[in-house]
């Protein structure tokens, strides 16, 4: 008769393979990086741009993202559209604070033909005063929209608090809705897309041919300077309440400014924020939605920018268990700078985030993103060697250490709206 | 193509193996054939619930997602109308952990009376921050029972309000386990790289000896024709009227499913649908507009849906989208249109098989529709479609008294 008390036998990830891209320089600033290993038909591109929100006001930046596949003086948009569909291809365009990536979708039987339409799109796009209007009129609407969650009012108002002396701190306001016009945008592609092609990246087990070709092409696009990312980052503790008439939620945002992934304590703090609001089994989730049931979820994470990067939490929860909720996360944070973590809690961790390091690095586009994460701060693969290692040797007190040194609830911007 | 074998254990589960010798990992999926349908109309947003509450410890194991963390794996689920899918993935040589827990949660459930008042509140938490918080959140809490009249698919996955999630008692919960939860009522695809003779030997230890139950034969009222143009307009705090428009249609096994699917890519999908040319780009009436299909398994719907322009109005946009159907309906899409689509249909396909786990639940859901290798066959039952038979479902589908229309007006 089988035990069914027992658990089977469980062992170790030995290892787990990280495997580079494939290099390709384009111009002195701009390199190709190539995943080639796709057992299918799949194949996605990357061009990534130096045309993020951090460059212009935030509005120029999100307008000319969203309107740089929308025409050239010799194709309507409505004509790009149908080519990229009748070709089955799909495009996206995603504007962030640091960059702006343009994504291609097809199959290695199109992808030859799809890189010279989107690339001539980019190129030549031309910002029709219709196309503008249009795509104002929409990102309004969005705008809007957004306005009536309380997630985006509280995300709004930890952002000012925390990023407000830096570019990452601008938000969009809606007079800027009647402010911009398309000369900006204009301006904007000259600047950082015609001008700014830092990397492309490509999945996809394609010829090396179209490869080439597409090197070609993006030598005119490259990026012709390295570009600044510093700011005066700090924190300057607050505590914020935003009034929604109506809402029966209260988001909550919480956190710092910490680091990123250059700090010699961003491994290590890591596993603690894993410990604390990281995954299913955390402090946060067992305590506020497990046992409390004041959330459908909770989580904390460390945001990175090129230069820095900041620690958070966020939920949303009962109206009426607002502060409460807010309560036990301060008392979770003490928690941890208090009490020792347990072992058997610890080794949970451990195997839990091996495992997810395992995860995310599983098939070519997994692989991709690692070494992005890593490349993005001119560190490489050997990276992941000290996240595995730290992973399996951190002790309980070298957390609570960290515990007491970063997560002081008396540093945090506290954030409410509801 | 998703290559796979198939076998049954004796207690009636069905199980398929996907060998993938390129990843190290391995993922549990575990598909029970039970869906909100299958409620109680008094009792609604259980199937839910209960998906809830398959994390909360079984008959043998209090805690689910400890032991299959220490095992470096994660797990989650999803509730649909019609299914209930669960997933485990975790580094391919601890397969036994997941089948361990996944098995003996089928076996039986802890049923703790704490477990039930947490994620009782935990799915009211849901509710409020999905469908009550957010604008237009509510939207299919209002259409469902204005497209269904006597189908279960009047109410939504998280129920028809918060009521009935607050006097779920725990004889419900138990009459629901041991009504659907059975092996015979679940689909198990294990994915990885994995040596067959194992993956029978460990499924068959772990799976084997759960008591065989035959489940009742499900017997849901089927929807009857519908005879009228129904029509709703509400009134909410939200910044732009928005419209929804539900053309009935066949469900997913059914006849004509697939050709309805690229009749909705012809109307609204993409930027170069008709649609969104129309409405948008060449007379600025909408800022968003869609169509696409439901997806379900019994009558399902073509939706049509979108938001206004500053200014414009309701109506007018009404009278444009049956424009658009009316030409739809004089003559056939040509070949070029046509071939667009199923471009798309093919490459979509692609992506959304990525992965050992979307690969297993595509698996599942196949082998629910009848055969798991259904999913290999999709891209042919595309390519056999002819702008014809578009034509024909335009006609047979898209008109007044197949339709349920609701407006959303803004008010301050």
């Amino acid at each position: 008769m089988l035990d069914r008390t027992k658990a089977p036998a469980i062992n170790p990830v030995e290892q787990i393979q990280f495997v580079a891209p494939e290099r390709i320089e384009v111009g002195s600033f701009t390199e190709l990086l190539w995943v080639k290993e796709v057992d299918d038909e799949a194949v996605k591109i990357d061009f990534i741009f130096n045309a993020g929100k951090l460059r212009d006001s935030k509005i120029v930046a999100e307008l000319s993202g969203e309107l740089l596949l929308s025409g050239t003086p010799e194709m309507t948009s409505t004509e790009f559209n149908e080519a990229i569909d009748l070709l089955g291809g799909f495009v996206n365009v995603e504007v962030g604070s640091e960059d702006a990536t343009v994504s291609i979708y097809g199959l290695t039987t199109t992808i030859a033909e799809l890189i010279p339409i989107v690339m001539d799109a980019i190129i030549n796009a031309d910002f029709s005063q219709k196309e503008f209007d249009q795509q104002l009129q929409t990102l309004k609407q969005g705008f809007l929209i957004a306005q009536e969650k309380v997630s985006t009012i509280a995300r709004r108002a930890f952002v000012e608090r925390l990023l407000g002396n830096t570019d990452y701190g601008r938000l969009t306001q809606l007079e800027d809705f009647s402010s911009v016009d398309r000369t900006s945008l204009v301006d904007f592609h000259t600047a950082h897309y015609l001008k700014g092609l830092m990397k492309i990246c490509v999945v996809g087990n394609i010829e090396p041919a179209i490869i080439e070709e597409l090197v070609q092409r993006a030598k005119y696009l490259s990026a012709e300077e390295e570009y600044s990312f510093d700011y005066p980052f700090e924190t300057k503790p607050a505590s914020v309440y935003v009034k929604k008439d109506g809402a029966v939620q209260t988001a909550i945002r919480v956190g710092r400014i910490l680091f990123n992934r250059t700090h010699e304590d961003y491994i290590a703090f890591s596993v603690l924020n894993t410990i604390f609001g990281g995954y299913f089994g955390s402090r946060l989730m067992s305590n506020i939605r497990e046992d409390k049931g004041y959330t459908y979820g909770i989580g904390s994470g460390v945001a990175q920018f090129k230069e820095s990067g900041y620690f958070f939490i966020s939920t949303e929860v009962g109206k009426d268990v607002a502060d409460a909720a807010l309560a036990e996360i301060k008392k979770e944070m003490e928690r941890l700078a208090t009490e020792v973590i347990p072992a058997e809690e610890l080794e949970r961790v451990r195997s839990y985030s091996i495992g997810k390091l395992l995860k995310g690095s599983d098939g070519p586009f997994a692989m991709m993103d690692r070494y992005l994460a890593v490349e993005r701060f001119g560190m490489d693969l050997s990276h992941y060697d000290e996240v595995i290692q730290t992973i399996r040797t951190i002790t309980p007190e070298r957390l609570q250490e960290l515990a007491k040194k970063y997560l002081v609830w008396e540093d945090m911007i506290v954030v409410k709206a509801g | 193509m998703i290559h796979f074998e198939k076998f049954t254990l004796a207690n009636g589960l069905r199980v398929l193996f996907h060998n993938d010798p390129n990843t190290p990992m391995a993922v549990v999926n575990t598909l029970y054939d039970v869906g909100a349908r299958d409620e109680d109309p008094n009792r609604t947003g259980f199937a839910h619930l209960f998906e809830h509450l398959m994390f909360g410890g079984s008959v043998n194991i209090p805690d689910f997602d400890g032991p299959l963390q220490r095992a470096g794996g994660e797990s989650n689920a999803f509730t649909s109308n019609d299914i209930t899918n669960y997933y485990d993935s975790l580094p391919a040589h601890n397969l036994e952990t997941a089948l361990w827990l996944e098995s003996d949660r089928m076996l039986s459930l802890a049923f703790t009376p704490q477990s039930l008042e947490v994620q009782r509140s935990v799915v009211i938490e849901e509710f409020k921050q999905r469908y009550l918080n957010q604008p237009y959140g509510d939207v299919w809490l209002e259409f469902r029972p204005l497209a269904y009249k006597e189908h279960p698919y009047q109410w939504a996955t998280i129920g028809k309000n918060i009521q009935h999630i607050e006097e779920a008692t725990m004889e419900d919960v138990k009459a629901f386990f041991k009504r659907f939860y059975t092996p015979s009522n679940a689909i198990l695809c294990i994915a990885g790289n994995l040596e067959p003779d194992y993956v029978k030997s460990a499924v068959e230890k772990w799976f084997g000896e759960i008591p065989s139950v035959q489940v009742p034969k499900r017997s849901l009222v089927q929807e009857p024709v519908q005879q009228e143009y129904r029509i709703k307009t509400i009134e909410r705090k939200v910044p732009s009227d928005a419209f929804y428009y539900g053309f009935k249609m066949p469900g997913r096994t059914e006849e004509g499913y697939y050709t309805a699917d690229l009749l909705s890519d012809v109307l609204g999908r993409g930027q170069s649908s008709r649609l969104f040319v129309r409405l948008k780009k060449e007379l600025d009436l909408v800022t968003e507009i869609n169509a696409y299909v439901m997806g379900s398994h019994d009558t399902g719907l073509l939706m049509i849906s979108g938001k206004a322009n500053e200014g414009v109005e309701l109506e007018q946009i009404d009278s444009e989208i049956w424009r658009v159907i009316e030409e739809l309906k004089v003559a056939e899409i040509s070949s070029l249109e046509h071939q667009k689509n199923v471009n798309k249909v093919r490459t979509t396909k692609v992506f959304s098989e990525q992965g050992i786990l979307n690969k297993a639940i595509a698996l599942c859901l196949h082998e629910l529709f009848g055969d798991a290798n259904g999913v290999n066959l999709e891209n042919e039952q595309y390519d056999q479609i002819t702008p014809k038979e578009i034509w024909e479902k335009a006609n047979g589908m898209l008109h007044e008294k197949n339709c349920s229309r609701m407006f959303i007006k803004a008010i301050k």
